[in-house]
């Protein structure tokens, strides 16, 4: 059965995205709804999982798209935001890296997620949310800056 | 070791028990609106062509069960006329001014009732015919002998329709006028 099957996947996908459990439960039921109502249109041309994976992020971003905001920056600061390295978040689990996304800004953690996480260029970031391409770099800069002072306040802690 | 990426790629957790019920009710009640939907247009439709094939047969039915001549109810007009017709056709024979008036065309319109004379066809049908004719039924009563400008024109009339190319049928009275060109010719 395609619930199943997908239901744990995209429920992960829908709690990357969503801020609590009830906003996923929503995206959840709302997406596979669309995965029911449209799988006659699945041309086989890519993998299943990826087009409902798709699906999914669709729903999210729709979910949110009224909550999500982009800071104004302007293109000079924008270019001088460094893209830092978040790689130390390796050595983590999945839930405590989910549980410092979390604390991020809807726009942040929907940017975040769809270029490091889903692999979107910045150029299809910039379309599907109606943004610039420089808007959504400066997002992602952001963004990962925000999570490694999450992770140093977090780590700080535990040796306390 | 895997990437944090790869990990939140493929990160699952099991959604609530309830998730599947509701996302199997929404598709339950949305089929079921889709198919209110859509069936309402078609039973609209089916609705309209089963009255309209109701109507249409209703009215079939109607048009052959009753002709227009057969029944009983027009032989007894059929007889009514005929007596109607000879009280008519008396009144002109007795009356030498008002046949005078009809074969030379001058009837008064005022006088309805001798504009149309109602006769009766070969299956008992009333056939309405002009008065002017009446004339001529008295004349094949060879009772009183024809006019010469009637034959004339009689004449005129058989020799046009003998030159038409029209087939000759007992409705447009060709095959009686075949039948006495050849009656004269032997």
């Amino acid at each position: 059965m395609l619930y199943q099957m997908y239901s744990s996947k995209m429920y992960g996908v829908c709690l990357r995205y969503s801020e609590n459990a009830d906003d996923a439960n929503d995206i959840l039921q709302e997406g596979f709804i669309k995965v029911y109502k449209n799988i006659n249109k699945f041309r086989s041309e890519g993998s299943f999982e990826g087009w409902i994976r798709r699906i999914f992020i669709n729903t999210s971003i729709e979910h949110f798209r009224k909550k999500i905001k982009f800071n104004n920056i302007s293109e000079i600061h924008e270019n001088t935001i460094e893209d830092e390295s978040i790689d130390v978040f390796n050595s983590l689990s999945a839930k405590d890296i989910i549980k410092a996304i979390d604390q991020l800004s809807p726009g942040y953690k929907t940017v975040f997620n769809m270029h490091v996480i889903e692999g979107y260029s910045h150029k299809e970031i910039a379309d599907i949310l109606d943004i610039t391409e420089g808007t959504s770099k400066s997002q992602l800069a952001r963004a990962k800056g925000i999570l490694k002072k999450i992770l140093a306040t977090s780590i700080s802690n535990s040796k306390k | 070791m895997p990437t944090f990426q790869d990990k939140l790629y493929h990160y699952e957790v099991t959604p609530p028990e309830e998730a599947w019920d509701n996302i199997a009710d929404k598709l339950y009640n949305e089929e079921a609106i889709e198919l209110y939907k859509h069936g309402k247009p078609r039973l609209l439709f089916y609705g309209v062509a089963a009255a309209a094939s109701i109507i249409i047969l209703f009215l079939v039915s109607l048009f052959f069960n009753n002709p227009p001549s057969g029944n009983d109810h027009n032989l007894s007009i059929s007889k009514d006329s005929i007596i109607q017709n000879k009280q008519i056709l008396n009144s002109i024979i007795n009356n030498p001014e008002e046949k005078k008036e009809i074969v030379s065309n001058n009837f008064d319109l005022g006088k309805t009732l001798k504009k149309y004379l109602t006769v009766t066809g070969p299956s008992g049908q009333p056939v309405k015919i002009s008065p002017k004719v009446a004339t001529l039924i008295l004349y094949a009563d060879n009772e009183y002998p024809p006019k010469p400008i009637w034959s004339d024109k009689i004449c005129k009339w058989q020799e046009i329709m003998l030159n038409t190319t029209v087939p000759p049928t007992s409705a447009n009275l060709l095959d009686m006028i075949m039948a006495a060109s050849k009656n004269n010719i032997e």
